[in-house]
């Protein structure tokens, strides 16, 4: 196989979507061109960069509020459990 | 793929049950996709007040749209299509109104300042290659599916993804190799 096809296959390396073969095939043209190699080798570390790099908490919070929105609007929804003590409107005690 | 199956299934029954005016269906549809669309619109919008927004008012176009719905398959496509729409908009009033995004993670030092330059370059990126990486990428989800969601053929969103990737990686210059780690 020639150098532009290995080029070709450099996307589908960085996001895994080579079969084993061929990955190992492109990964053994790699060790006879360093260009090919950096081009391989940073563009799967991106991928993984960015595969890893989105932490987004879907709090309780997030949750209730968004049920609240969903109420004022009048959907009929039943809430997976009871709001917690702190999310709930506390009543003035007076006496 | 027991889970996915099931998922399916019980998508199924509450489509048809919204679709015969149940509404009471919602909770089990919100309580089947809320979080995914969640952290999907907060991907896009990355502010947790407007993911909010635009979560709950997508299960609310959902609901005003019920006597369409089908359970043939097609409803997550359609629920993530509602949603960047949304995202769309909302990403719009933003260039008038410019909000802060929320702050990010914790984790040790290294990899949290990854993570922010991660998500920074992302940010950064034109929507047209920003998308296909949040919902492939990010989302895990199937090309196929991504491709219907954006609305453009198959070959044209890995073209996307691919250039996507690329412009990541120069976004990020060597940030991702020196903190590369097993």
């Amino acid at each position: 196989m020639n150098r532009d096809f290995y080029r070709k296959l450099v996307d589908l390396y960085a996001g895994g979507e080579l079969p084993q073969e061929l990955e190992e095939e492109l990964e053994a043209a790699a060790f006879r061109d360093p260009e090919l190699s950096h081009d391989m080798t940073t563009l799967r570390q991106t991928v993984e960069a960015l595969r890893r790099s989105e932490d987004v908490p879907f709090t309780e919070e997030s949750y209730q509020r968004i049920l609240m929105k969903l109420y004022a609007q009048g959907v009929d929804i039943q809430p997976k459990a009871p709001t917690p003590a702190h999310l709930q409107y506390q009543l003035p005690i007076f006496g | 793929m027991q889970d996915s199956l099931q998922d399916s299934q019980t998508e199924k029954r509450w489509l048809i049950a919204l679709s015969q005016g149940d509404a009471s269906a919602m909770g089990g549809l919100f309580e089947l996709y809320g979080e995914r669309i969640f952290r999907y619109t907060y991907r896009m919008l990355r502010n947790r007040t407007d993911a909010e927004d635009a979560t709950a008012e997508t299960f609310l176009r959902v609901l005003k749209r019920s006597a369409e719905l089908r359970a043939d398959g097609a409803f997550r496509t359609w629920l993530f299509r509602i949603a960047r729409n949304l995202c769309i908009d909302k990403m719009r009033q933003h260039r008038l109104i410019e909000l802060p995004p929320d702050a990010t993670t914790s984790g040790n030092e290294e990899r949290t300042a990854l993570k922010v330059a991660v998500q920074q370059a992302l940010a950064e990126l034109p929507l047209e290659y920003k998308e296909p990486l949040v919902l492939c990428d990010l989302e895990d989800m199937p090309a196929r599916e991504a491709a219907e969601v954006l609305n453009i053929s198959v070959p044209a969103l890995k073209s996307r993804l691919y250039r996507g990737r690329r412009a990541l990686r120069s976004k990020l210059g060597g940030v991702v190799e020196k903190t590369d780690e097993p």
